[in-house]
C-alpha cells in the first residue's frame, strides 16, 4: 500500500450495523467513483472469508483511493474484541496515509422513524469539524448511548490528533434499508463535494434487501453479542 | 421450557432474529424478521421486498404458530449461487411462547414491511391489597 504525501485525504469507512447503512452507502460510492482497490485489511481473529467476483477473489476488508479520497470497508461485522482491532488499525492508516479527517457513516434506531424521510445526525470526534455540520445543514447528534464496532472507532479517533465525522441515518435496524442509504449518499456527497447519481442504486432497492439478508442476519448476532456485553443503561440504544 | 431450547429463549438472538433457511428446491426464500415482546403484546415484523399486499397469505395455527407467505411479484434470481438460483415465493414459521389472544391478531403491510400485532392473553384474577 503507498503512502500519501497530501495532508488534506479524507478517510471513509463503513462497516456493517444498523440497517448496513454505512454497507450500502459506502459501496455505492466506491462503484459511482470507480474508487481503486489499493489493499486489504487482514486479521488473525477474523473468521476466514473471501468474496469471489467474475472470477476474482476479494478479502472482506478491503481499502480504496482515489485522488484524496480514501475509503476502509468491511463486509463482515465485527465482535466486540476485533471491533477495537479495526479501530487500531483505521488510525494506523490514517497517520500513515496522513488524514485530514475521517467521515464513518453508520445507521441510527429511531422509534419516530419516517421511512420516506428519514433524518441524518452528526457527530464529530474534535470541534473543528462541527463546520462541515453547520455548513450541510446536519444536526448534531444530542444524546443517546453508542456501543458496539462504533464506539470503539469513535473512542480511537477522540483519543487521537485524528478528527472523525460520524454520519448516523435514521434506518430500520434488523432489517437492510438502502432506501436510508440513498439518503446517507445524498448528504456524503454534499459533504464531499463530489457529483453523485443514485438513480442506479433507487432501482435496486427491493433486490439489495433480499441480497443482503445473511449479512443483516450476521450483523444483528454481533450487535447482540456486543449489547450483551455492555452495562445496563436507561439511556436509549444506538446499534453499530 | 428447555433451557437448551434457543426456539423459547425470548433473549437468544435466534429467537429475536430466527435464523434463514432458503428452500432452493422449492424455490422459497426466508425472509428477514425479528420479534418485540411488550406488556401487551408480541409484535412480529417481516421484511418482504418485491411483494405486493395481496400475495401475503398469514395464518396462525395451534400452539402459537404464525406463518407467512408471500409471492414474489416478480422471479428473485441469486447470483451467488451456481447454478444460478430462482426464487418464486417467501416463507417463514414462527411459534411464540405463552398464552395470546388469536382472535385480536391484526397486521399491517408498508413499504414491503409486514407487521403482525399480537396481544397476549389476559388470564388470572384481581389480587387485592391489604
Amino acid at each position: 500500500m503507498s503512502q500519501s504525501d497530501k495532508t488534506d485525504n479524507t478517510l471513509l469507512v463503513g462497516f456493517p450495523s444498523n440497517g448496513l447503512i454505512g454497507t450500502f452507502t459506502i459501496s455505492y460510492l466506491v462503484y459511482h467513483l470507480k474508487m481503486k482497490q489499493i489493499g486489504e485489511m487482514e486479521h488473525p481473529g477474523l473468521q476466514p472469508t473471501l468474496f469471489i467476483e467474475n472470477g476474482e477473489i476479494f478479502g472482506p476488508i478491503r481499502v480504496y483511493k482515489k485522488d484524496n479520497l480514501y475509503v476502509i470497508m468491511s463486509d463482515l461485522p465485527f465482535d466486540s474484541e476485533l471491533a477495537y482491532n479495526f479501530a487500531d488499525s483505521i488510525i494506523e492508516f490514517a497517520k500513515k496515509n496522513n488524514i485530514g479527517k475521517t467521515i464513518i457513516v453508520s445507521g441510527l434506531e429511531s422509534p419516530n422513524l419516517d421511512p420516506k424521510n428519514p433524518k441524518a445526525f452528526g457527530l464529530v470526534t474534535h470541534q473543528k469539524l462541527e463546520k462541515i455540520l453547520y455548513d450541510n445543514q446536519i444536526p448534531k447528534f444530542l444524546s443517546g448511548t453508542i456501543f458496539g464496532t462504533d464506539a470503539a472507532v469513535i473512542s480511537a479517533f477522540r483519543g487521537s490528533t485524528i478528527p472523525a465525522l460520524v454520519l448516523y441515518c435514521e434506518c430500520h435496524p434488523f432489517f437492510p434499508d438502502p432506501e436510508a442509504s440513498v439518503h446517507a449518499i445524498t448528504i456524503l456527497s454534499k459533504i464531499l463535494k463530489v457529483q453523485v447519481d443514485t438513480t442506479e442504486i433507487q432501482k435496486k432497492l427491493e433486490y439489495l434487501r433480499i441480497q443482503h439478508r445473511n449479512l443483516m442476519q450476521e450483523t444483528m448476532a454481533a450487535l447482540q453479542q456486543q449489547s450483551e456485553r455492555q452495562p445496563p443503561s436507561r439511556m436509549p440504544k444506538i446499534y453499530g | 421450557m428447555n433451557e437448551k431450547d434457543e426456539r423459547y429463549d425470548i433473549f437468544s438472538s435466534s429467537f429475536l432474529y430466527p435464523k434463514l433457511f432458503d428452500d432452493i428446491e422449492e424455490k422459497i426464500l426466508s425472509p428477514l424478521s425479528c420479534v418485540k415482546e411488550l406488556e401487551t403484546k408480541w409484535v412480529l415484523e417481516f421484511d418482504l421486498p418485491l411483494v405486493n399486499k395481496e400475495a401475503i397469505s398469514i395464518t396462525y395455527d395451534e400452539g402459537n404458530i404464525i406463518t407467512v407467505e408471500a409471492k414474489l411479484r416478480e422471479t428473485y434470481c441469486d447470483e451467488n449461487l451456481n447454478p444460478k438460483c430462482e426464487f418464486h415465493s417467501f416463507k417463514k414459521r414462527i411459534t411464540l411462547p405463552g398464552d395470546i389472544d388469536e382472535k385480536k391478531i391484526v397486521s399491517t403491510f408498508s413499504n414491503g414491511r409486514l407487521t403482525i400485532n399480537i396481544p397476549k392473553a389476559l388470564r388470572g384474577h384481581k389480587i387485592k391489597i391489604e
